[in-house]
């Protein structure tokens, strides 16, 4: 079924197999990867049907054909024989009275807090900055009670890298890419002379880039992982903190600074015997719950699994809820009576130590885990609890802010 | 032919060909990570043939106990409703 209007078609599929309530956000964020055609798509509550905003001449049945097909694949795939996952739920603080319940967005870009560069790109104004400073230093105060040593690592990521990671399988879709211009006087004098941008992007043939070798990195730990790999762990444990640019493609799930292409991620990192990295965890996890509350962010911890990609999602999903493998921080944004994941409580088991042969004092290989807080994230979910009248702000807040 | 034994021999048939290794690198107390094949895709994959093939339900949390071939075979011997070999 189908409905012409000034912004394109709206097509309306009915899924083969009715999508269980736990599947119906997985799914519909999935879908935004089905075709570049589809500017917009919705999966009902109930399951049973999709709407699709699609950018179309006009509707034709090939077109209905090619996206019901695709859908159903997608749905087949990932639904049926899909495992129910367990939902664990560790703290609960989402009814905690918070003041605010406007989107801020319309108040940050009025006054210049935030300005957007392109989908999924954003600069952000001195209040918001030094409201992620104030973050940051909780999150620092964590990483001092493991002793956790800083690291730096680069923006880019060896492809060869992901690769022993099985990364190119779990996450294809939000992958970013680098290339540069072939080392071809030619081919860099063409460009000079005729690189330009329309509403597509830049115009340059593909050829003329060479073949990629690195990525926008997706995550802070695997560098350390990386840098770790191939040799024994030095005293059979560490703990490791730091903050990096990462990037995910989000396609047209990217929105305000709830989901960004480009974001920044502090973490803290753990590797060693199991013991040790789920002891760890559970620790900065208690730590984390005395500084929420000081913050006064009203949010939930519970199970949730990573966003593979539809080939792998039923599978790894389910195995991650099973072994209780990642918690996600859930703060409130009452403008839309949802939540938003500003942070995670992850654990790896020997993954890493496997694949990338870290091997503890015993031969055997290392367990990894890691605790990660999304800047941008955590600083919007706040802004939408308290806006931005730094008066509505908890006094720890407001003072380190303001002084 | 005694029932456990034909469980064991069919669940150690059905893990060598999700982990597409020869029946003698299934040995009896094979564990999770005993096999570079036996990780989280190999062991969901394996969690799938077994309902399929023992008739059995696994939940979110049998998915975690199901870590080694005693464990498969002490949850077929509570579970199972079927399938003599």
């Amino acid at each position: 079924m189908s409905d012409t209007t000034h912004a394109g078609l709206t097509i309306e599929i009915t899924p083969g197999v009715a999508i269980p309530a736990h599947l119906v956000g997985e799914v519909q964020s999935k879908l935004a990867y089905v075709d570049e055609r589809i500017r917009a798509a919705e999966v009902a509550p109930s399951g049973d049907r999709i709407t699709l905003q699609v950018q179309a001449e006009e509707d034709t049945p090939q077109l209905q054909a090619e996206l019901d097909e695709k859908v159903q694949r997608v749905i087949d795939t990932m639904v049926k024989g899909a495992f129910k996952p367990k939902i664990q739920v560790l703290e609960d603080h989402l009814q905690r009275p918070t003041p605010y319940n406007q989107d801020p967005m319309q108040e940050l870009v009025a006054r210049g807090e935030v300005s957007q560069e392109a989908t999924g790109m954003f600069s952000l104004g001195p209040l918001v900055t030094r409201l992620i400073d104030y973050f940051e230093d909780q999150f620092l105060g964590l990483a001092d009670a493991f002793d956790a040593n800083p690291y730096r690592f680069p923006t880019l990521i060896p492809a060869k890298y992901l690769e022993r990671v099985n990364y190119f399988s779990a996450f294809p879709h939000s992958l970013s890419f680098v290339t540069h211009l072939r080392e071809d006087l030619d081919v860099i004098d063409e460009f000079a002379q005729h690189a330009a941008c329309d509403q597509h992007g830049l115009n340059t043939p593909p050829d003329s880039f060479a073949q990629v070798q690195a990525l926008l990195s997706p995550a802070v730990c695997y560098h350390l992982y990386f840098s770790l790999a191939d040799q024994p762990l030095p005293n059979g444990r560490l703990a490791a903190t730091a903050v990096g640019s990462c990037f995910r493609y989000e396609a047209i799930n990217l929105a305000s600074l709830e989901r960004l292409w480009n974001f920044t991620m502090r973490e803290v990192i753990f590797v060693g015997p199991k013991d040790y990295v789920l002891k760890n965890r559970e620790n900065a996890r208690q730590h984390m719950s005395q500084v929420l509350e000081e913050t006064g962010l009203a949010y939930r911890v519970e199970s949730a699994n990573d966003p593979f990609f539809i080939g792998e999602f039923r599978k790894q999903a389910a195995f991650q809820s099973a072994f209780q493998l990642k918690f996600e921080i859930r703060a409130r944004l009452p403008f839309e009576d949802s939540t938003l994941a500003v942070g995670s409580y992850n654990y790896h088991q020997d993954f890493f130590g496997r694949h990338l042969n870290i091997s503890l004092p015993d031969g055997s290989p290392a367990h990894t885990g890691c605790v990660a807080f999304g800047l941008e994230r955590i600083a919007f979910a706040f802004l939408a609890q308290y806006g931005l009248d730094v008066r509505d702000w908890p006094a720890s807040v407001r003072e380190a802010v303001h002084g | 032919m005694n029932s456990q034994v034909s469980d064991a021999e069919r669940v150690q048939a059905l893990l060598a060909e999700v982990f597409q290794v020869p029946q003698e690198d299934i040995t009896p107390d094979l564990a999770f990570g005993d096999l570079p094949q036996w990780d989280s895709l190999g062991h969901m994959e394996m969690m799938i043939r077994l309902e399929e093939q023992f008739g059995v339900e696994v939940s979110a949390d049998t998915i975690a106990e199901l870590v080694s071939i005693p464990a498969i075979l002490t949850y077929l011997e509570n579970n199972s409703h079927s399938q003599a070999a």
